[in-house]
C-alpha cells in the first residue's frame, strides 16, 4: 500500500491531534504532517505552500469547531480559492457532533469527501488510503 | 254814403265793422262792434278809435296806419299776447274809403275776436297729441278720406301724405286685423252700425302697433255721406295689457296643476269668493259654500281653530299677514293638513277692507315628514347606544357625528373630534386607504382594516364599514362609517405571535445547546478513550507520563465544560425569581474594584458616566457576572497599541436603562462574526482564554431578566456594547 505524501491536520485540540498524529505513524499513513490549529492558520499556511511551489497535502483532516475560523468558514475559503487546481486533495472532516444539521450541510460541498466522527482510527485511515490509491 | 239803407245793413251787420275818418274818430258802427269791443256800450260815434278800444295789439295799430296811407290790410286770423298777459286771437280787414273824388275819407274797420274758437281748437290738438288721438274722415260722395297729423303720425307718415280709402285700409294688419276692420267699414257704410276696434297697423316704417280705432256714420235721409271717427295708439297700453292677461293665464294654469286655492274675502261685506282649487282641497260643493267667513271656519279642525282665528285676527288688524299651517276636517271625516298665506288690503285711512290669499295641501309633505322624523329618530338612536362606533363624516373627512363608543375607543371628547378631520389621528401607513374613499367615487360601500391613535398615543385597531348618504344629485353628501374597535384582539393576537416567537426561539436555542452539550462532552470523552487506549499499549515511560498528563487535562477540560453547561442551564431555569432593583453605579463600582488588579497591569483605563438615580430590574448575581464578563473581555482584547480605555455610560429609556460599554480595543468583524458572536464556544481571537462562553451567557442571563444586548463594532477601533434592561 502506498502511503500519502502529505497529511495536514485543522484543529484546535491538542489531545485529538496527538492522538491523530500518533494513528498516523502507527498504520504508516503519510510521510509528511502539516499541523494548523484554525482555519485561519490552514488557509495562510497552505497559501504559503503554494507560493513556495511546494507539496499540498492529499488529504486533509478537518474539524469543524475552531476558534478564529472554523471548519465551514476555512471550506467556504477553500472553495473560493485556487488549490481547486490540485484535483488530488481530499477533505475529510472529523468531528465531535452527532448534530443531523452538520451531516446535511456538509453533502453541499463536493470538496468533502467524508464525514468522520472523532475519534479517528487505524481502520478509518486504512480505508482512505485505499480509496485514495485506488 | 250816408242812407238809411246802408246805415241800416251796417248796424244789423252780424259782424264787428266800424267806420271812421281820418283822424280814427267813429263815424259809424255795427250794432256786433258795439257789442264785441265798446265796453261799456254808450254811443261812440265821434269818439277816437283808440279811446274806445283801448288794448290792442301793436299790429292792429300799425295796420290801421298802412290803412290810413290808402292801403288795404287784412288779417286772416292770428294769435296776440297782449301786453296785459291776455291771449286774444284777432281777425280784421282794415279798407280805406275814398269819396267820390277819390280823395280818403276814413277806413272800414272789420274785426272779430276768434279767441274762443281758436283757443277750443288749439285745446283739441294739444289733446289729440298728448292722448295720441287722431282724427279722420271718409267723404263718401267724393271717396276721399282725411287724416288729422296724429293720425299721420301714428301711421309714421308725413304730414303732406294724403291717403285714400284703400291705403288707410291696407295699413292695417294681413289677415283678421284688415279682415276685421274691412268688414267693419262695411258693416258701417251699409247699416250704419259704428265701431269700435283695437287692431294692429303696420306702420310706413314698418312696426307693428296696437291701435284703437272708432267710427261713427253720418247719413243724410238714411243715407250715408261720411265716416268720421278717432284713431288711437294704444300699443303700450295693449302690450301691457296682454302682457298681463299672458301672466294671469299662467298663475292660473299654476295654481290649477299645483292645486293652490285662492281666495279673496271683503271684510266688510263678509264675502268670501273661493276659486275651484279652493273647492277641492277643502272637499266642499261650490253649491253649498255659503260665501262667508264663517263658512271657512267651519272647516278647520278644532284642534286648530283657536290658533287659526288668532292669526286671522292678527292679520285684520295688522300685527302679521296670516302664514299658518293648520289643519281641516272634511265632511267625511278626513283630516287635511293646510298651509295659508294672505295679504290685507287696507284704504287709504289703514282701515282693512279686503283680504286675499291662497291655501295649499300639504298633507303628504306632514306625513313624510313625520315618516322622516321616525326614521331619524331611530336612526339617532341605534347611533347613540350602539355597542360599535358609529360616525358620520364630510366629505372634506370631518367628523360630523359621533357616537359614545367611537368616543370611548378613541379616547377623545366629542368636541375634540368634531374639530377634526379622520386623517389627523389615522395612522401613517393606512393614510393612502383612507383617502381612496366612497367620496371620490372610487368605492362605493366598503370594509376595512385600520390603525388610528388613541388620544393618549397608543394605536387603535378598528375594522372601518363606510356606507355613502346620497344626495338628490346622487353625490355621496356624507357617509356612515361603522367602527369596530379590534385592538384587544390585535394585541392578544401579538403577545401570542410574541410568546410563539419567543417559545420558538427558546425551542431553537434547547436544540443548540442539546447538540454543544452533545458535542462538547463528546469530545472530551472521546479523547480520553483514545487516551486510554494509548496508555494500555504505550510502554515507554517518557510518554506514559506525557500520555497522563492529557488525560488529566482532558478530565478537566470535562469538568469545566460541564461547570459552564451547569451555567447555562441555571440562566435557563433560574429565570425572574430573584429580580429586585440593583444601582447600576454601585454595581459597576463594585466590579471595578474586583478586577482592579488587572485594570492595573493593563494600566487601563475605565470612565464612568452613570447618574446613582439610575436603579434595574435584575438578579444581582447576573448583573454582576454581566459586567464582569463585558469589561473582561474588553480588557482581554485589548489593542496591544493603545492603553485600553473604557467609557461607560447609563441612559433612561421609557421603560428601560441603556447601559453602553464603549472600548478602544481590537474589535470584531461584525460583518463575519455577527451572526454567532453570542453564540456558544465561538471564539474569533486568539487568545488562550478565548473560551466562546462568556458573550452566550451574558445574552442569555439578559434575556432572563427581560433586557437585550446589542454589539457595534470597528475592527481596530474598538467595540461599543449596549445592554438595555428594564427600569423598576
Amino acid at each position: 500500500m502506498k502511503k500519502v505524501q502529505v497529511c495536514c491536520i485543522i484543529d484546535d485540540d491538542p489531545i485529538f491531534i496527538y492522538g491523530t498524529k500518533r494513528i498516523i505513524k502507527e498504520v504508516d499513513f503519510a510521510e509528511n504532517i502539516i499541523v494548523y490549529n484554525n482555519g485561519q492558520e490552514a488557509v495562510d499556511g497552505l497559501k504559503e505552500i503554494i507560493n513556495e511551489g511546494g507539496f499540498l497535502p492529499e488529504v486533509i483532516f478537518l474539524d469543524l469547531n475552531m476558534p478564529i475560523m472554523n471548519g465551514w468558514e476555512f471550506l467556504e475559503e477553500y472553495k473560493n480559492c485556487q488549490y481547486d487546481i490540485s484535483k488530488k486533495t481530499t477533505i475529510y472532516i472529523i468531528s465531535s457532533s452527532v448534530d443531523p444539521r452538520d451531516l446535511e450541510r456538509v453533502k453541499h460541498y463536493n470538496e468533502v469527501d467524508m464525514y468522520i466522527l472523532k475519534p479517528i482510527t487505524p481502520d478509518d485511515l486504512g480505508k482512505i488510503l485505499s480509496s485514495t490509491t485506488v | 254814403m250816408k242812407t238809411l239803407a246802408t246805415d241800416f245793413l251796417l248796424k244789423e251787420s252780424p259782424n264787428a265793422i266800424a267806420i271812421v275818418d281820418t283822424k280814427l274818430n267813429f263815424i259809424n258802427y255795427s250794432n256786433q262792434w258795439q257789442s264785441d269791443f265798446t265796453p261799456n256800450k254808450t254811443d261812440i260815434i265821434g269818439k277816437h278809435l283808440f279811446d274806445v278800444i283801448s288794448e290792442m295789439p301793436i299790429l292792429f295799430n300799425n295796420a290801421i296806419k298802412v290803412g290810413l296811407t290808402d292801403k288795404e290790410n287784412i288779417n286772416a286770423g292770428q294769435k296776440f299776447i297782449l301786453p296785459s298777459g291776455k291771449v286774444q286771437w284777432l281777425k280784421w280787414k282794415i279798407s280805406p274809403i275814398r269819396n267820390d273824388i277819390n280823395i280818403l275819407e276814413g277806413l272800414v274797420i272789420y274785426l272779430e275776436d276768434i279767441t274762443a274758437d281758436k283757443r277750443e281748437l288749439e285745446l283739441l290738438q294739444t289733446a289729440e297729441t298728448v292722448a295720441k288721438i287722431g282724427g279722420w274722415e271718409v267723404d263718401l260722395q267724393k271717396n276721399s278720406l282725411y287724416w288729422t297729423k296724429t293720425t299721420k303720425d301714428i301711421h309714421e307718415v308725413p304730414e303732406d301724405f294724403i291717403p285714400d280709402l284703400a291705403q288707410g285700409i291696407n295699413f292695417y294688419k294681413e289677415g283678421i286685423h284688415r279682415e276685421k276692420i274691412t268688414e267693419l267699414v262695411s258693416a258701417a257704410i251699409e247699416e250704419g252700425k259704428p265701431w269700435d276696434t283695437e287692431l294692429i297697423i303696420i306702420t310706413a316704417k314698418g312696426n307693428e302697433i296696437w291701435v284703437r280705432a272708432k267710427g261713427e256714420v253720418e247719413a243724410v235721409n238714411d243715407k250715408p255721406i261720411r265716416i268720421i271717427g278717432t284713431f288711437q295708439d294704444i300699443d303700450e297700453r295693449k302690450k301691457i295689457e296682454l302682457a298681463h292677461e299672458e301672466i294671469s293665464e299662467r298663475l292660473k294654469l299654476a295654481t290649477q296643476t299645483s292645486q293652490i286655492g285662492i281666495w279673496e274675502y271683503d271684510l266688510i261685506a263678509n264675502e268670501l269668493i273661493w276659486d275651484n282649487a279652493m273647492y277641492n282641497i277643502f272637499g266642499v260643493d261650490e253649491n253649498q259654500f255659503a260665501g262667508v267667513f264663517e263658512a271657512w271656519e267651519s272647516t278647520i279642525h278644532p284642534d286648530d281653530k283657536e290658533k287659526a282665528l288668532k292669526a286671522t285676527n292678527d292679520a285684520i288688524i295688522g300685527v302679521k299677514d296670516f302664514d299658518e299651517e293648520f289643519r281641516i276636517k272634511l265632511q267625511n271625516g278626513e283630516v287635511k293638513y293646510i298651509k295659508g298665506l294672505s295679504k290685507t288690503i287696507r284704504d287709504l285711512k289703514g282701515k282693512p277692507i279686503k283680504m286675499t290669499g291662497a291655501n295649499w295641501d300639504i298633507t303628504m309633505l306632514r306625513s313624510t315628514e313625520l315618516k322622516l322624523e321616525r326614521s331619524t329618530e331611530s336612526f339617532t338612536e341605534t347611533f347613540d347606544n350602539a355597542a360599535i362606533g358609529m360616525a358620520l363624516i364630510s366629505p372634506e373627512l370631518k367628523w360630523l357625528k359621533v357616537n359614545k363608543s367611537l368616543l370611548t375607543s378613541l379616547g377623545y371628547s366629542e368636541k375634540e373630534l368634531l374639530g377634526m378631520r379622520t386623517t389627523d389621528i389615522t395612522h401613517p401607513d393606512d393614510l393612502e386607504s383612507s383617502t381612496k374613499t366612497v367620496f371620490n367615487g372610487v368605492k362605493d360601500t366598503y370594509q376595512l382594516q385600520k390603525r388610528y391613535f388613541h388620544k393618549n398615543g397608543h394605536i387603535v385597531y378598528a375594522i372601518i364599514g363606510v356606507t355613502p348618504v346620497k344626495d338628490l344629485d346622487g353625490n355621496p353628501s356624507h357617509a356612515i362609517a361603522q367602527f369596530l374597535d379590534i385592538t384587544d384582539r390585535i394585541e392578544g393576537e401579538k403577545r401570542l405571535e410574541t410568546l410563539v416567537e419567543v417559545t420558538k426561539s427558546q425551542n431553537d436555542s434547547l436544540l443548540n445547546f442539546a447538540h454543544i452539550v452533545s458535542h462538547n462532552l463528546r469530545s472530551h470523552s472521546t479523547n480520553m478513550t483514545m487516551l486510554a487506549k494509548f496508555l494500555s499499549q504505550e510502554e515507554d515511560e517518557k510518554e506514559l507520563k506525557n500520555i497522563n498528563r492529557m488525560i488529566t487535562d482532558a478530565a478537566e477540560s470535562l469538568s469545566e465544560t460541564i461547570a459552564h453547561l451547569n451555567d447555562v442551564v441555571q440562566v435557563k431555569t433560574g429565570a425572574l425569581k430573584n429580580l429586585q432593583s440593583i444601582s447600576v453605579l454601585n454595581t459597576i463600582e463594585q466590579i471595578k474594584k474586583s478586577i482592579g488588579g488587572l485594570l492595573e497591569k493593563q494600566e487601563a483605563i475605565i470612565k464612568i458616566d452613570i447618574k446613582n438615580s439610575h436603579f434595574v430590574n435584575a438578579v444581582p448575581a447576573y448583573l454582576e457576572s454581566i459586567f464582569l464578563n463585558i469589561l473582561t473581555n474588553a480588557l482581554k482584547y485589548s489593542s496591544p497599541d493603545r492603553t485600553p480605555l473604557i467609557e461607560i455610560k447609563s441612559q433612561l429609556k421609557k421603560e428601560t436603562v441603556l447601559i453602553s460599554f464603549k472600548d478602544n480595543g481590537q474589535g470584531i468583524d461584525l460583518k463575519r462574526h455577527g451572526d454567532k458572536i453570542f453564540g456558544m464556544y465561538k471564539t474569533f481571537h486568539k487568545h488562550k482564554d478565548a473560551k466562546g462562553i462568556g458573550l452566550f451567557i451574558t445574552k442569555n442571563q439578559i434575556e432572563a431578566m427581560g433586557g437585550s444586548i446589542k454589539i457595534e463594532s470597528v475592527v481596530d477601533q474598538g467595540t461599543t456594547i449596549f445592554i438595555e434592561l428594564n427600569k423598576i
